[in-house]
């Protein structure tokens, strides 16, 4: 025996079956079986034994095999009994159908349990080749991977079994000795339970797979709770964190649980809830009730509503503004759970942003008054500069020479620069008084030939002070043999001024780069002279040709008037006036005159 | 030692500027024009009485900035500003910082070379009183410690013997010391000596 329990080991996988031995035909005797004599068939007590195995299968199925091959010990008196089972692993291919274990053995063989044999090459697959009850003698003879198995099998009786015509298995009987040899009636015996052995091998097989099935289900029925658990957490952390009211409620309109928050924006207490006081459909004003029919709508449809802001009553009759969410839950398809923002914090902001919007836009107002007013006295001032400038030299100037005429100490040349300065400072001064009053005061177009460069230098000498208050320089790029244009020299100016002073404001709030002003004159490709005025501001939006529409403007202080004036005065003498963006900033205003009749290019 | 006053023209408008400097010279002055403040404070001051015209609305540093910076500078040139569109705000800043007149463009020729003469005698005094002040600090300094405080008690009315009794001297030597006092500081009476000792201690202005 104790050589036995190493012998298990010792039974070849299929990958290196040794030399067969003796041949088939020389270890089977199973024709002898019909010829010995039979002893008595004991029905009783293969009834009995057949009962036993009935009920052991019902009741206690993993030891059915074994109490077979007890059975089959008992019943026909061999020395060793068992099963063998061919591998249906499925898992393992390589494996599936290629060998026989032993999952059961009674008797001397016992500890040979879990050995067995390989498929193509033993005793159990010649039963299976040949499809019959075989009976061996000494079959360790042509197996000699058995020979190891001890005790050795003086005979050994073999019968298939089968599951839908398919054989899946063997029980055999074995004796060591010859102190009894198998006869008709053990193979008689041995095919009933053989019959026996297959129905139970379905049981098992079912039981197994009842047994398999119940334990996936137990794995995702695990899962689903281990989800459920985790989610059930989670939402429980919401639910407790009342960050947001949380509310489970039904489509009939109760109120069933809802968080702390909830109840603080509703200003219900909990005691007001489990009364069952609280129900949504009393929370919602009239106007909102439209609302939430769209919601239930929705969630009639697709089980969920679209947040949305509605307003509910406090339990002190106010309103509060809340943001809603919601969805029906799972089961019943009544009651459902719904999230709810207080967006007091909110909409109190969102005034209050209102509120200093229309405060901003009052002011802006009332700034763009004052700064009308302002600008109209800095006007003033600026004028009143320009003109006390010339006045200032002049009448120093004539003080001097009155001072050193009193003295007799007048040098002649002393006075003729005196005197020359004293008169270009005098048509400095009418200038600028020209130039202010043509512009108040709209003079009748007087038509004449006019040199544009000059009136540029004129209109540049007035616009100086501006220049300089605003920290604005001018580049000019004037042609110097320009054709005369037919024009009205004063409408001109205002035109110049007018984009002059536009081009300075556009520059107004420019810190990072240098302000400037250009001016250019030039003959473009159609002969006409084109004066364009650019800066170095803001820029054009995209408003385009709006910015000449009469009315339009884009300062807080603009009558909007300014270009569509310019506009008009350069078209009604036949020219065009236009508005580019200049790169990399600002923009360029240019127009175009005709030249003289007759005037040299 | 004194040279002749000079009147400095800052404004950046070449005609008025030019107009300026005919005016003043007319009447004998010394006048020098900047084109802006900047170029004046690049001019060593003069070792002269002298006084500022000046244009309030400058290119660059303004007129009223200007003012503050030459005091910053420790400049008291006495100013004049004239100014094209002057309003009382402006002008009241310009007289509390120190400004001697402040004329609005244009103005009587008369005006501005009165207060170009305020300015100058201001300037001539300011200085004359400098110069007397640095004087008697020489002299005072040229006193030994023992002879400074022996002034300082006989200005404030001690006799010579109480002076002897604080000092723990003799009468003898207290009689020494003011005598040399008197003789350094350049003093005839003891009341003489008072006044130098009082324009000394009221002199903030160094």
């Amino acid at each position: 025996m104790s050589s036995a329990s190493t012998s298990r080991a010792n039974i070849p996988l299929e990958d290196s079956i040794p030399q067969a031995g003796a041949s088939l035909e020389s270890i089977l005797c199973t024709e002898e079986l019909q010829n010995r004599p039979s002893r008595p068939s004991d029905y009783e007590k293969e009834n009995r034994s057949l009962v036993a195995l009935m009920s052991a299968l019902a009741n206690s199925p993993s030891s059915i095999f074994q109490m077979l091959a007890e059975t089959i010990l008992d019943i026909t008196q061999c020395d060793s009994a068992g099963l063998s089972l061919l591998t249906r692993d499925g898992k393992k291919p390589d494996v599936c159908g290629k060998r026989f274990y032993w999952p059961a053995i009674a008797g001397m063989w016992n500890p040979h349990v879990g050995g067995g044999t390989p498929r193509n090459f033993g005793p159990c697959g010649d039963v299976l080749d040949q499809n019959r009850t075989l009976l061996f003698r000494h079959f360790e003879r042509r197996y000699p991977y058995l020979m190891p198995v001890n005790p050795a099998a003086e005979e050994c009786l073999l019968v298939p079994f089968y599951v839908a015509g398919e054989a899946v298995g063997t029980i055999w009987g074995i004796m060591h000795t010859d102190r009894r040899k198998f006869d008709a009636e053990d193979d008689r015996i041995m095919a009933s339970l053989g019959k026996f052995a297959s129905s139970a091998y379905q049981a098992l097989a079912h039981i197994e797979d009842l047994k398999f099935q119940v334990a996936e289900r137990e794995k995702a029925e695990a899962e689903v709770r281990e989800l459920a658990r985790g989610l059930e957490a989670k939402i429980r952390r919401l639910v407790e964190a009342n960050v947001v009211g949380i509310a489970m409620w039904n489509l009939e309109g109760s109120i069933i649980e809802a968080n702390d928050a909830f109840l603080q924006i509703v200003q219900y207490d909990r005691e007001d809830l489990t009364s069952g006081r609280v129900r949504w459909t009393d929370l919602t004003p009239a106007e909102w009730r439209g609302s939430d029919e769209r919601a239930i709508a929705d969630l009639k449809a697709r089980r969920s509503f679209q947040p949305f802001e509605k307003e509910y009553f406090r339990k002190d009759g106010s309103r509060v503004p809340v943001l809603l969410g919601g969805a029906l839950l799972e089961g019943n398809g009544n009651e459902g759970v719904a999230f709810v923002l207080d967006l007091t914090e909110q909409k109190r902001a969102q005034e209050m942003l209102q509120e200093a919007q229309q405060t901003l836009y009052t002011t802006q107002v009332e700034l763009a008054r004052v700064s009308r007013v302002t600008t109209m006295g800095e006007l003033a001032a600026s004028i009143a500069h320009e003109i006390n400038q010339p006045l200032t030299a002049i009448t120093n100037n004539g003080s001097a020479c009155l001072r050193l005429l009193a003295n007799s100490s007048l040098d002649p040349e002393v006075l003729r620069q005196a005197l020359e300065e004293i008169i270009s400072d005098g048509s400095r001064a009418s200038a600028v008084l020209a130039g202010i009053r043509a512009f108040i005061k709209k003079a009748p177009a007087a038509k004449q030939v006019v040199d544009i460069n000059e009136v540029i230098q004129e209109v540049l000498a007035l616009v100086g002070p501006e220049l300089r208050k605003n920290r604005s320089s001018v580049e000019r790029q004037l042609t110097k043999t320009l054709p005369l244009v037919t024009a009205d020299r004063v409408e001109l100016q205002q035109v110049l001024l007018n984009l002059i002073m536009n081009g300075i404001e556009a520059m107004a709030g420019v810190t990072d780069r240098p302000c400037l002003i250009g001016v250019e004159s030039r003959i473009d490709e159609s002969g006409n002279v084109l004066v364009s005025v650019s800066d170095s501001g803001t820029g054009l939006r995209s408003d385009g040709d709006r910015i000449f529409t009469p009315f339009f403007t884009t300062k807080a202080n603009g009558m909007g008037m300014g270009l569509s004036i310019s506009r008009s005065l350069i078209e009604s003498q036949g020219g065009r006036l236009w508005a580019e963006s200049n790169s990399p900033h600002g923009a360029v205003f240019s127009f175009t005159l005709p030249a003289a009749a007759g005037s040299p290019p | 030692m004194s040279q002749a006053p000079v009147v400095f023209v800052v404004d950046d408008d070449p005609s008025v500027r030019s107009s300026l400097k005919f005016l003043m010279s007319s009447v004998g002055l010394q006048v020098e024009g900047f084109e802006s403040a900047d170029a004046l404070l690049k001019r060593n001051p003069p070792d002269a009485p002298s006084c500022l015209v000046l244009d309030v609305r400058l290119r660059g540093l303004s007129g009223l900035d200007f003012q503050h910076e030459l005091a910053a500078r420790n400049c008291h040139m006495p100013i004049i500003f004239i100014t094209g569109h002057g309003d009382i705000p402006m002008s009241v800043r310009a007289m509390k910082a120190g400004a001697v007149e402040f004329l609005t463009k244009p103005f009587r020729d008369q005006d501005l070379l009165d207060a170009v003469r305020i300015a100058l005698e201001k300037d001539r005094e300011r200085r004359e009183r400098k110069r007397e002040v640095s004087d008697l600090k020489e002299r005072f300094n040229s006193l030994t410690p023992r002879e400074q405080e022996v002034i300082s008690m006989v200005v404030s009315g001690k006799l010579n013997k109480q002076i002897a009794d604080q000092l723990g001297t003799a009468e003898n030597t207290v009689k020494v010391h003011r005598s040399r006092v008197m003789e350094k500081m350049h003093a005839q009476s003891v009341a003489e000596l008072v006044m130098m000792i009082d324009k000394l201690e009221s002199s903030v202005e160094p």
